[in-house]
């Protein structure tokens, strides 16, 4: 027999986890509160421990994809199962385990996505065998029920629940009422919080909530949708209690508001929608030609949005949408800068560290913003707070996307230093070391996107933040110097500001200050 | 106010305290095993608890690790007649009095309100809302006081009976808490107060939320405070010991800031590592106050082998007998939340009652059902 542990909600109302890895393999075997894997939710890394003991018959779920909470994770086999026999009709959990693992395999054969007749399986503790192509059995609908803790339990007959057979399979969702069985249908229909008639009951004190503004706060308050999205429905003018959910649990989600955004305004506006990027293309298989399409594959892909593209998206939103960003540019000759590079580079300590133009500006950045402390503040609406110390930000490429890991107390380091911890942070964050610890608290960002060959950009600011420098290609050019043109090493470097903390000017003279220092290093003696 | 008080010290050596050592010398080594024993015990039920969220079947566990000799040390000082008023943390005390692990969870896993009846173990329920507790002990006391004076006093209740107010650095910060040591004050409760100082406010340091050690508050209120270290459970229970003692000879309140470190996370729903360094937490690991007993006990030869194989034969068999209960308890019944939030009918509670109802028959029919 076989034991399935479904993926719980280890914080409060998280809806979905990613694993990271897995910990055993299938064959090993297991006890009770061993930890099989971690996962990455939206608020932690954790280890999830066992509540079974026995032989890792399956791991469900691959690392890297994301679970959706109560869905299948790892099964294992009960070391004393090889006497089972499906025909027994062994009450207690043992029976509810088998037929839980019996009709798990049957749902999982149909290729059921469906998350809901899944759980419903696993919970079922019906006759061993039941089959679950048949989801009508009534065993399954009343168990499945009954183990959900909140759900409709005024309406169950105490007496037909064997709860003790069910719990063990059958994790908590949520944390409260909306841990219901519920969770996976979707809404026929909102519920509108004024519906029922008690006059025989002493009326409220204030108004009734009959007024239509009243009701629409108190609506919303219960309507099923986050805050980014109840903020956005806000912005665009939609009733978000109006909304029938289509997302998870009956969450009313952005596309929804979105949409009745957009049917309400009459249509969207042909062409206006065009995907932001096709994936990269893949090998170039079939002849584009011959197969009307640019490369192989489907003609239209639905890719997953998660992890640190996820967090990537929410937050340059919530930057861009709040934040009125300046940026300004200079091109410059660097050619000194680059000299100093190589001449530290001969350097016995040096020869383990990486010494690029980014160490120079990191140091030059350090130098200008004790001339321009402003630069180096946070935004609050009715104040803002200047940094008198420099955790600097560095914008990095990774393969699992875009990390701006922290050097806490940058200013405190000595050049050697400094390009240590660079070298050490890049890495760290290529190979997806970097801790959520290292991505906090940064004052001040800076971005190269010299690598990619680019010699402009303008960088979305990170949250909280009121400066990011970014810096462009070094590339040998023609300079003008004391009236002759020679060739010269030169780059552009440049920023975004948050524009309500400052203006054009002083985000001029604090680029000038870089810049000056990129020009001539030796300003850094002072 | 003087220095931390400690007995043990870090590396298990008994140290002489004019004031304290002779409480601890008044201990013989059954009750000293004890101390180590009930440590122990909650250690594993923690544990129990913790992979128990994380496997689904409690909503929420709030691990009191690294926590224990604070908690042990200082309800074992008092009488069990005593009212503990505990914030949502003293899992130590609250086995102590003699709260089963099942009682306990039945919170946790949202299947009741309360698990258990205060009067029986004299402990009140657990606040989630910090600080208001205070409010509530400092009520207590001055219900005692006010008995005393009319000698309308329970027959059954001691009278010298005295109040403990839990709180954690945290909470000390709230409106409720001031209050509370104000009238405490005013009133001259036989009220102790009893910071636990574990270091971190979910992610706010302790230095944030006073810069000032938290024991000089109490001479602000006009009473008196003593620091201790938390993680050493002799040190615990001779201070509460000879707080209590004044407080029953009419001291008035006095409070204990009690310096110790929650080596785990706040809740299950918080991840430590973004806010607090793992250099940090091995300091407070090497201080643990389980071991640091455990060393002193082996040393002195007041326990052998056997009684620490018991100790966790025993903790083994409540985490056993802990993971069943969780797993056999029975769902809160929505109908009757809704119905015992006032005696009389009431007609906003009516209205989401029916809106919940409405919410859940509004969902699509499962096919086939």
């Amino acid at each position: 027999m076989s034991q399935t542990f479904t993926l719980p909600d280890v914080g409060e109302g998280l809806t979905e986890a990613e694993i990271v890895s897995w910990r055993v393999q299938v064959g090993d075997t297991v006890a009770v509160n061993d930890i099989v894997c971690e996962i990455e939710t939206a608020k932690s890394l954790v280890e999830l421990p066992i509540p079974f003991a026995g032989t890792v018959d399956e791991l469900v779920a691959a690392e890297g994809d994301t679970v959706e909470v109560g869905q299948p994770l790892i099964r294992i086999r009960d070391a004393a199962g090889a006497d089972d026999d499906a025909g027994d009709d062994a009450g207690g959990a043992d029976g509810a385990a088998r037929a839980a693992a019996e009709d798990e395999s049957a749902t999982r054969d149909s290729g059921a996505q469906d998350s809901e007749a899944q759980d419903a399986a696993a919970q079922d503790s019906a006759a061993p065998g039941a089959a679950t192509q048949d989801p009508a059995a009534p065993g399954a609908a009343t168990q499945g029920a009954a183990a959900q803790p909140a759900a409709e339990t005024s309406e169950r007959p105490a007496a037909d629940s064997p709860i003790v057979e069910d719990s063990d399979q059958q994790a908590l969702v949520g944390s409260g009422p909306k841990a219901d069985a519920a969770k996976h249908r979707p809404r026929l229909r909102p519920t509108e919080l004024d519906l029922v008639e008690v006059s025989d009951l002493d009326p409220p004190t204030p108004a009734a909530p009959a007024a239509g503004l009243q009701a629409g706060d108190i609506a919303e308050m219960v309507a099923k949708a986050s805050p980014p999205v109840r903020a956005l429905a806000k912005r665009l003018g939609v009733a978000v209690w109006d909304l029938v959910g289509s997302g998870r649990n009956g969450q009313i989600t952005r596309a929804d508001v979105e949409r009745q955004a957009q049917q309400r305004s009459g249509q969207g506006k042909a062409g206006r929608s065009r995907a932001a990027g096709a994936a990269a293309p893949g090998p170039h298989g079939g002849l584009p030609s011959q197969t009307g399409l640019l490369y192989d594959g489907p003609r239209e892909e639905k890719v997953q949005v998660r992890g640190v593209r996820k967090a990537t998206a929410l937050n340059v939103s919530a930057s861009a949408s709040t934040v009125p960003h300046v940026s300004v540019f200079k091109e410059i000759d660097v050619s000194r800068t680059m000299d100093l590079r190589r001449r530290l580079r001969d350097q016995p300590e040096y020869q383990d560290v990486s010494v690029s133009p980014l160490l120079f500006a990191a140091k030059a950045i350090i130098w200008a913003v004790r001339r321009h402390p402003q630069v180096n503040a946070s935004w609050h609406e009715t104040h803002y707070t200047l940094r008198n110390y420099v955790n600097l930000g560095i914008a990095a490429a990774t393969p699992r996307g875009l990390v701006v890991p922290v050097i806490h107390e940058a200013h405190t380091y000595s050049t050697l230093g400094l390009a240590a911890a660079i070298t050490e942070l890049t890495s760290d964050a290529r190979e997806g070391r970097t801790t959520p610890a290292e991505m906090q608290g940064g004052t001040i960002s800076i971005t190269n996107i010299g690598p990619l060959g680019l010699d402009l950009g303008t960088p979305i600011l990170p949250p909280g933040q009121a400066a990011i420098v970014v810096l462009g290609a070094v590339r040998t050019k023609p300079w003008v110097v004391e009236g002759q043109v020679v060739p010269r090493q030169v780059m552009t470097v440049g920023g975004s500001f948050d524009h309500r903390l400052i203006d054009g000017d002083l985000a001029g003279a604090f680029i000038s200050d870089v810049a000056a220092v990129l020009e001539e290093p030796g300003l850094l003696l002072d | 106010m003087g220095d931390v008080v400690q007995l043990l010290t870090e590396n298990g050596e008994l140290r002489e305290d004019e004031v304290y050592s002779r409480y601890v010398e008044e201990l013989d080594d059954a009750a000293l095993r004890d101390l180590y024993r009930h440590m122990a015990l909650e250690r594993r039920v923690d544990a129990e608890a913790t992979s128990l969220q994380r496997q689904g079947q409690l909503a929420l566990w709030a691990p009191a690790l690294g926590q224990e000799a604070a908690q042990v040390g200082t309800i074992a000082a008092l009488k069990p007649t005593d009212r503990v008023f505990p914030t949502y943390r003293e899992h130590a005390m609250a086995l102590y009095r003699g709260i089963s692990p099942e009682e306990l969870m039945a919170t946790f896993r949202a299947a009741r309100h309360t698990g258990w009846d205060p009067h029986t173990y004299h402990f009140n329920n657990y606040a989630v809302v910090l600080a208001s507790q205070t409010l509530h002990a400092a009520g207590w006391a001055m219900g005692i006081v006010q008995d005393q004076r009319t000698g309308t006093l329970d027959p059954d209740q001691p009278a010298d009976e005295i109040v403990l107010a839990c709180l954690g650095d945290g909470a000390s910060s709230q409106g409720d808490a001031h209050e509370s040591m104000v009238f405490a004050s005013s009133y001259q409760l036989p009220l102790l107060y009893f910071i636990q100082n574990n270091h971190w406010a979910i992610s706010v340091p302790s230095s944030t939320q006073s810069p000032a050690p938290l024991v000089r508050r109490a001479y602000g209120y006009g009473f008196t405070g003593v620091q201790v270290d938390g993680n050493d459970v002799l040190a615990s229970y001779a201070v509460a010991r000879h707080c209590a003692e004044q407080i029953r000879e009419g001291s008035g309140p006095q409070l204990i800031e009690s310096i110790t470190y929650r080596l785990g996370a706040h809740t299950t729903a918080d991840d430590p590592t973004k806010y607090r360094s793992a250099e940090e937490v091995e300091v407070w690991r090497a201080k643990d106050p389980i071991a640091r007993c455990r060393s002193w006990l082996q040393a002195e030869q007041k326990a052998d082998e056997t009684f620490f194989e018991e100790t966790d034969a025993e903790a083994d068999e409540l985490a056993a007998e802990l993971r069943r209960a969780v797993l056999e308890m029975e769902p809160i019944d929505l109908e009757r939340v809704f119905d015992t939030v006032y005696a009389e009918p009431h007609r906003q509670v009516e209205v989401e009652k029916a809106w919940l109802k409405d919410y859940e028959a509004g969902f699509a029919e499962e096919e086939g059902r």
